[in-house]
């Protein structure tokens, strides 16, 4: 088995506390240990863990907790206090999910880092507050209007909860992106034994700060990586920013031949940085026959499923996105050469699917597995679907 | 951190929202990792905070479980009718499933065995339907053989609000003292 | 950067304060021509808010202007300043992270009668509310000026719009009784007319410790005036005065909540709450002292 994880590998140090945790506390906890200091949000069921526990853990770090009027304003100060220069995130679910498109496309645009988690309950609308689901994947991508880049993170229990949570706030700052974490409600909820993850170099990651002189800083002229320093207020730099296109300089523009080289930065911003951002987990996927694909909890069910099905001598094997986000579809068809079969489990209609259709070649032949009755996926399910799709009943 | 030798055990406290099945939860969660176990807990409710379906699930196991929701159940606690459909088909044949027949009129079928047991009419004798919960957990600890009853009377003692601990306490024993009854009967 | 902005009250302010301003040396001037029609209320604004900045010797490095969407939420990008133009109807819930994340900066959000009180009311009220050191400005202009000329939650009764062809039939809000209501500390209404009025009326909001709400009564003559045959510039600021009442001439009357002719300018509401920001910080303090203490 073999997980990749590209920014700083959470190497244990010593006397790591091993304790009993909530997912949605661990995302709390996650965050603060990464040097969150700012939280704006909402209730909602099922992420409001994560509020609750802010709410006691941030003043005793002499950060910031706020409980909004609405989700917007919660992702609106979350901005807010990211241009400020302070690591920030809010939490919700489904429907303020929804509700925070607008503002998470302008944090996308203006290139503010922060990051979103979104806990995601049964949908559509109100759909089933207190039951899992994993509706919003698609949502993630392509929720808000326009074209833009986007880094979605989906830890798959309450350990990878707690390390992707950090792992966010560092691929935020370095990216100057807000970054998306998804899990379901039942891995919220989810109390597991974990050894907490060491964070440090999560913690030690913040964005570029713009240096040098005011009057030649042009705050969104990027460096190689495709990435601006960001310039912080106090700083003498006095910069504009704004959800309109704008040129290097700052200021709004509709030139033609400004705007395309600008929006070509900003779309390619994640792709030249993939290796930072691709993560992924793969079980004996290099000499599979069939492939399981899927992710949080129910990447934990199919780890069962696929395991006791090599028992049983069939070739299994389990791709497993951590980064959902963009997906590591290179990584991935490298790893599945030999596959003739995908099954896509996931607790929705079809929706991780659509990214496997498009991924697999020549004859590999992919059917999905979906359940969007507010139950997980067991293992038992995944074991059948495999050996459908491979003609033993 | 753990020892690998340990055997699976799968628990579900299950009955209508309000009845403290999260506290069941909570102690045996409590005790097992006071036993060196991995405990994964779980728990499935309505948006509202009494009434309707109400589960608590634990799975205790040696290390890091690949799934860490319940599949096969060992241990099940029915306290309300409303529980029972939930676990259809994941009860093992070998189970111990309690049931209250005070409020559970159809119990679950199968090849398991179901222990019915005067749960409620032992805490309203004690003074409050509400410790139904501790009685059953005092069930349990005495019919299981893998929590020590010290321990999981620890654990309640750490969980339990002082101006009811002594209570609780009653609760509990009373709830062993009827799985003895069992035993010797 | 936890040190908070502190600023002079009306009596410690001098004449010298208020001389010697010169507005070229608040502005990008590299962005001009600006976007402003003709006779439009909001450079005189801007350049009221810009004075008060200078009588109150604000460092523009730390001045943050956070804006929302509209006629209103582009002026702002002309101020040589920390500027944000964010999201329609947000600039108060941004500004409310801003400041919280912030507390030295000077925090000043620019909006509109659209942006404040129709797509952004919820978060006007709940700024009032916590009463969190922020000066908000909300020109007014009766009417949704960008798109093009449709009702507002300020469109005078019977006026037409590009949405209210046969006149308007909607009540109007009477955005300061809404901020008074809702617990902002400190209130105040002028028109443009009134440049050293309103001047001051900035100025000492500025000062405020807490959420100060300032109502312009700006004029828009491209799609308002015009429509309705208000006149140009000059007559619709003298029309908008004639239907104002200065408070401190005519503090006994009972206010309606329908314009026209009820309104008062001035400062309408001067009251000492506690600043949520101090509030907030008070808290971190004890919580941190609970902690050490524990810690021991």
């Amino acid at each position: 088995m073999t997980v990749q994880q590209n920014v700083a590998q959470a190497t244990p140090t010593i006397n790591l506390p091993t304790i009993n945790l909530q997912g949605n506390h661990a995302c709390a906890l996650g965050a603060v240990a990464a040097g969150c200091r700012f939280y704006a949000g909402y209730p909602i069921t099922p992420s409001s863990e994560v509020a609750e526990r802010l709410a006691k853990e941030l003043p005793k770090v002499g950060g910031v907790f706020l409980q909004m009027e609405d989700e917007i304003a919660s992702i609106a100060a979350t901005l807010g206090a990211s241009m400020g220069g302070v690591k920030a995130m809010t939490a919700t679910s489904g429907p303020g999910f929804s509700l925070k498109q607008e503002n998470l496309g302008y944090g996308m645009k203006a290139e503010i880092p922060c990051v979103v988690v979104n806990v995601m309950r049964g949908g559509p609308s109100t759909g089933m507050p207190t039951r899992p689901a994993q509706g919003d994947l698609m949502q993630a991508r392509w929720g808000t209007h326009g074209d833009h880049p986007v880094v979605a993170l989906t830890p798959g229990s309450v350990e990878e909860i707690y390390q992707q949570t950090a792992r966010a706030f560092a691929l935020s700052e370095k990216l100057r992106i807000p970054v998306i974490v998804l899990f379901d409600e039942s891995l919220g909820h989810l109390e597991e034994t974990i050894t907490l993850p060491d964070v440090t170099e999560y913690e030690n990651t913040i964005r570029k700060w713009a240096t040098g002189k005011p009057e030649d800083y042009k705050p969104y002229k990027a460096d190689a990586d495709g990435v601006p320093p960001m310039a912080r207020p106090g700083d003498g730099y006095r910069v504009h920013t704004t959800g309109l296109i704008v040129a290097e300089g700052g200021f709004p523009t509709q030139k033609a031949d400004v705007v395309a080289p600008v929006m070509k930065r900003l779309l390619d911003k994640i792709e030249i940085n993939n290796d930072l951002v691709e993560s992924f987990e793969d079980i004996d996927c290099q000499d599979a026959e069939v492939v399981v694909v899927a992710l949080g909890i129910v990447g934990r069910s199919a780890k069962k499923a696929v395991r006791e099905l090599r028992q049983q001598g069939i070739k299994a094997g389990l791709f497993r996105p951590i980064t959902l986000w963009p997906f590591p579809t290179k990584s991935f068809r490298a790893l599945t050469k030999k596959a003739k079969y995908f099954v896509v489990a996931e607790m929705n209609a079809g929706q991780l699917i659509l990214e496997i259709g498009a991924a697999k070649v020549d004859k590999q032949s992919v059917s999905g597995l979906n359940r969007y009755d507010g139950e997980p996926i067991s293992p038992s399910l995944i074991k059948q679907a495999v050996k459908e799709v491979l003609g033993h009943e | 951190m753990t020892t690998s030798n340990k055997k699976n055990l799968e628990m579900r406290f299950s009955g209508a929202g309000g009845q403290g099945l999260q506290l069941c939860a909570k102690i045996f969660s409590k005790a097992l990792i006071g036993e060196g176990y991995h405990v994964s807990m779980s728990q499935s409710y309505e948006p509202t905070s009494r009434g309707g379906l109400s589960r608590a699930d634990i799975v205790a196991s040696g290390d890091t479980p690949d799934y860490p929701l319940t599949t096969e159940l060992d241990v099940l606690l029915i306290l309300d009718q409303a529980a029972v459909n939930a676990s259809e088909g994941i009860i093992r044949d070998d189970a111990t499933v309690i049931i209250d027949p005070r409020r559970t009129k159809n119990p679950p079928q199968g090849n398991f065995k179901v222990i019915a047991l005067p749960l409620s009419e032992t805490a309203i004798k004690l003074g409050s339907e509400r410790i139904t919960n501790v009685v059953a957990t005092g069930v349990i600890a005495a019919l299981s053989h893998d929590i020590p009853l010290d321990i999981v009377e620890g654990a309640l003692k750490s969980i339990s609000p002082k101006k009811f601990l002594a209570l609780n306490m009653d609760a509990l024993h009373a709830g062993v003292e009827l799985a003895r009854g069992l035993k010797t009967a | 950067m936890n040190e908070q902005a502190t600023l002079k009250s009306k009596e410690d302010m001098t004449q010298d304060d208020i001389r010697n301003f010169e507005i070229r040396d608040y502005l990008r001037l590299d962005l001009f021509p600006h976007f402003m029609c003709p006779g439009c209320g909001h450079g005189i604004a801007l350049r009221a808010l810009l004075w008060a900045i200078h009588a109150q010797g604000i460092d523009k490095d730390k001045l943050a202007i956070v804006s929302g969407i509209g006629c209103s939420g582009r002026v702002g990008t002309y101020i040589d300043a920390n500027t944000y133009h964010t999201t329609h109807g947000r600039p108060l819930a941004f500004a409310t992270g801003l400041k919280m994340a912030r507390p030295d900066l000077h925090v000043v959000v620019i909006t509109g009668d659209g942006d404040c009180l129709a797509i952004g009311g919820n978060h006007l009220i709940h700024a009032a509310r916590r009463n969190l050191d922020i000066t908000c400005l909300m020109l007014n202009n009766e009417i949704y000026g960008m798109t093009g000329g449709q009702v507002s939650p300020t469109t005078p009764a019977d006026r037409f719009t590009t949405t209210t062809p046969a006149g308007n039939m909607e009540p109007v809000f009477d955005a300061c009784r809404l901020a008074e209501a809702a617990g902002a500390g400190y209130v105040g209404r002028e028109v443009t007319i009134h440049l050293p009025r309103l001047r001051d009326i900035i100025a000492e909001g500025l000062a405020y410790k807490g959420f100060s709400f300032i109502e312009v009564m700006s004029d828009c003559t491209e799609v308002n005036g015009r429509k309705n045959d208000l006149g140009s510039s000059p007559e619709m600021v003298l029309g908008q005065t004639r239907a104002m009442r200065p408070s401190e001439y005519d503090n006994n009357v009972v206010d309606h909540p329908f314009r026209p002719n009820s309104m008062n300018t001035g400062v309408l509401v001067r009251s000492n709450r506690p600043e949520y920001g101090t509030s907030y910080r008070n808290m971190v303090d004890k919580v941190q002292a609970l902690q050490q203490k524990g810690q021991k």
